[in-house]
């Protein structure tokens, strides 16, 4: 079972100190935050990808890619990567780039974003969000998996001999998530392609995310992709601890009763009740998250929040020692433990992708198209070469 | 036939309170009809007043803590909706708007609702029709065209008016409400996970 960190990137200003980190200092302190996290053996670090202010990440593999060349082990996704209002072509070119880049050290989440004004600002309708991501996110699969794509749909203008750069690393595409919070079709289309589903809990009660990933489940098995059980699932989480549960609750309350998303709604008690947000002890986060499978089953990945509502960088680094050095081994005993020996421990890597598809046939070598089609001396001088390809 | 269940919103916040009063007074009429009609029944009384913290909170967090979540379930699943407010200020008590906003907008779709009000005169007869109504019918729900509003002098013996009184006013608009409960058919609301589309259908609509 994987666990790590996945980071909004907002910009909040401490309570106790009143300092406020500008922009480049936020985006530096996710690099050390990630850096961090990858030598203390977290398996992933995930960034969001967000287009206002207070939050920075608008670029994830601009910083991906970095973070790539100064990490050794960890893997690079996103939390989520926006699926509705991104070009699909563009997300096929990055995210490929990334894999070669990251020698296949990747993997990422598509959601939908939670901010009503990006899709206008990208020229979208956010009444077709779901068949956004869904029509995108069909365009997509195909940039990887055919070297030629002609295509045409309703939201992005028509391809025709369109191949995507760098063809997939193998030739097999990174391995995709897909996350919602309520939106059932989101659920299908993950289990419709056998591709992993998470559930961002952090803010709702266990309930709502067990009735959702069994759901997931469910449909997975149907679409044929193996048993419920077997299917790829990973959970949002948030935590604070401190050796001393009392010291974590009253370091961290500060914090809670200012946090943007959260603050002065329900008391940390409440929160702390009826969400996952745990805020204690080493101990009191293994016996919470510890015990989440019996409601969502064995699930592959556990992603927690530490660094968001103003908390300063040094305490964010001791929290990543804390689920490193403490909490992750025990959980990851537990998980393995329990685990039927027929279901997956972690997710899909780059390496089981590639010899899955070997085994199936599906990999040949590269034929990439020979040459550029395309590039004449003038745009007009593309019309016979394209006459040529989609003939 | 199964006996039908009717749900009460009422958002008075003193005790005891007029509003709920009313709101009792409503349900019991309403029982009263539908039982001429052949039909049981079974109240549900939702006093938003204990869940005003809850209200507020998902307002702030967008989910609902249990309590919250079994009123809300319990209006999702009723055959008929009685609603009643205050008048604060013009307008419904912004608590029982607030707790409107957190139903969802397909809570209450197709679902037979009637409204009623309270208030210190009868100046304000006219706030369910102009500032709560209109709430309902974006939800989609089947609103009775009679709603009732008591002002203090309605519960004089002879009530504030003795050409419509309030007791006349309640009998007509809860055998409207009776009327529309039982022509309804008792299928349930299809769930979250009952309407998903599968994703061929998805894919062909995209």
């Amino acid at each position: 079972m994987q666990f790590g960190i996945f980071s909004v990137g907002d910009v909040t200003t401490d309570p106790l100190t009143r300092h406020t980190p500008d922009d480049t200092e936020r985006v530096r302190n996710m690099l050390t935050i990630a850096k961090h996290a990858d030598e203390v053996g977290l398996d992933v670090f995930a960034t969001g990808e967000h287009h206002n202010p207070p939050f920075v990440p608008s670029s994830p593999t601009t910083m991906l890619g970095y973070l790539a060349g100064v990490t050794k082990h960890i893997t690079l996704s996103t939390a989520t990567t926006l699926i509705t209002t991104n070009d699909p072509v563009r997300l096929a070119e990055e995210y490929a780039m990334l894999q070669v880049i990251s020698d296949g050290r990747m993997d990422l989440m598509l959601g939908r974003g939670n901010t009503g004004p990006v899709y206008p600002w990208f020229g979208k309708d956010i009444r077709q969000g779901i068949n956004l991501a869904v029509e995108n996110y069909a365009l997509l699969r195909r940039l990887w998996t055919e070297d030629v794509v002609d295509w045409s749909g309703k939201f992005r203008t028509p391809l025709q001999g369109f191949t995507s750069t760098p063809r997939p690393l193998d030739g097999v595409p990174p391995f995709v998530w897909h996350a919602s919070i309520r939106s059932p079709e989101i659920a299908e289309q993950a289990a419709y392609y056998g591709d992993g589903f998470l559930h961002n809990a952090i803010f709702w009660p266990m309930e709502h995310t067990a009735a959702m990933v069994n759901y997931y489940r469910q449909r997975f098995e149907h679409y044929g992709h193996g048993r419920a059980d077997q299917a790829i699932v990973g959970l949002g989480g948030q935590v604070f601890v401190r050796h001393d549960s009392q010291k974590a609750w009253d370091e961290f309350l500060p914090y809670f009763n200012e946090a943007p998303v959260y603050g002065h709604g329900p008391s940390m008690e409440e929160f702390t009740r009826d969400t996952p947000l745990t805020v204690g002890s080493p101990q009191q986060v293994i016996d919470r998250y510890g015990a989440f499978w019996e409601q969502v089953g064995h699930y592959q990945r556990q992603l927690f929040l530490v660094d968001h509502a103003g908390l300063p960088l040094k305490t964010v680094l001791e929290q990543i020692d804390l689920l490193a050095g403490e909490i992750v081994p025990a959980l990851r005993h537990e998980a393995e433990l329990r685990r039927p020996a027929d279901v997956p421990s972690d997710p899909p890597s780059h390496a089981e992708l590639v010899a899955a598809a070997r085994a199936a046939g599906q990999v040949h070598e590269q034929q990439v198209a020979a040459g550029d089609h395309w590039t004449g001396k003038t745009a007009e001088d593309d019309i016979d070469a394209a006459d040529e390809v989609t003939a | 036939m199964s006996t039908r269940s009717i749900v009460v919103i009422s958002a008075g916040v003193s005790q005891p309170s007029s509003t709920r009063l009313l709101a009792d007074r409503l349900a019991e009429a309403t029982v009263t009809a539908l039982a001429d009609l052949g039909q049981q029944s079974q109240v549900t009384v939702v006093e938003v007043r204990e869940l005003a913290h809850d209200v507020v909170n998902m307002t702030l967090t967008g989910f609902a803590a249990a309590p919250l979540a079994a009123a809300q379930q319990a209006i999702a699943d009723a055959d008929g909706v009685i609603a009643v407010t205050p008048v604060y200020t013009a307008g419904p008590a912004g608590l029982f708007k607030s707790f409107v906003d957190v139903l969802g907008t397909d809570a209450l779709t197709g679902t037979p609702v009637l409204l009623g009000a309270t208030g210190g005169t009868a100046r304000h007869s006219l706030v369910p029709e102009v500032a709560i109504r209109p709430l309902f019918t974006y939800l989609h729900a089947d609103v009775v065209p009679t709603s009732v509003f008591a002002a203090t002098d309605d519960w004089a013996d002879e009530g504030g008016d003795d050409v419509k009184p309030l007791p006349s006013r309640i009998t007509r608009a809860a055998t409207e409400l009776a009327e529309r409960v039982a022509r309804r058919p008792t299928t349930a609301r299809p769930g979250l996970y009952d309407a998903v589309p599968d994703f061929s259908e998805l894919l062909g609509g995209a």
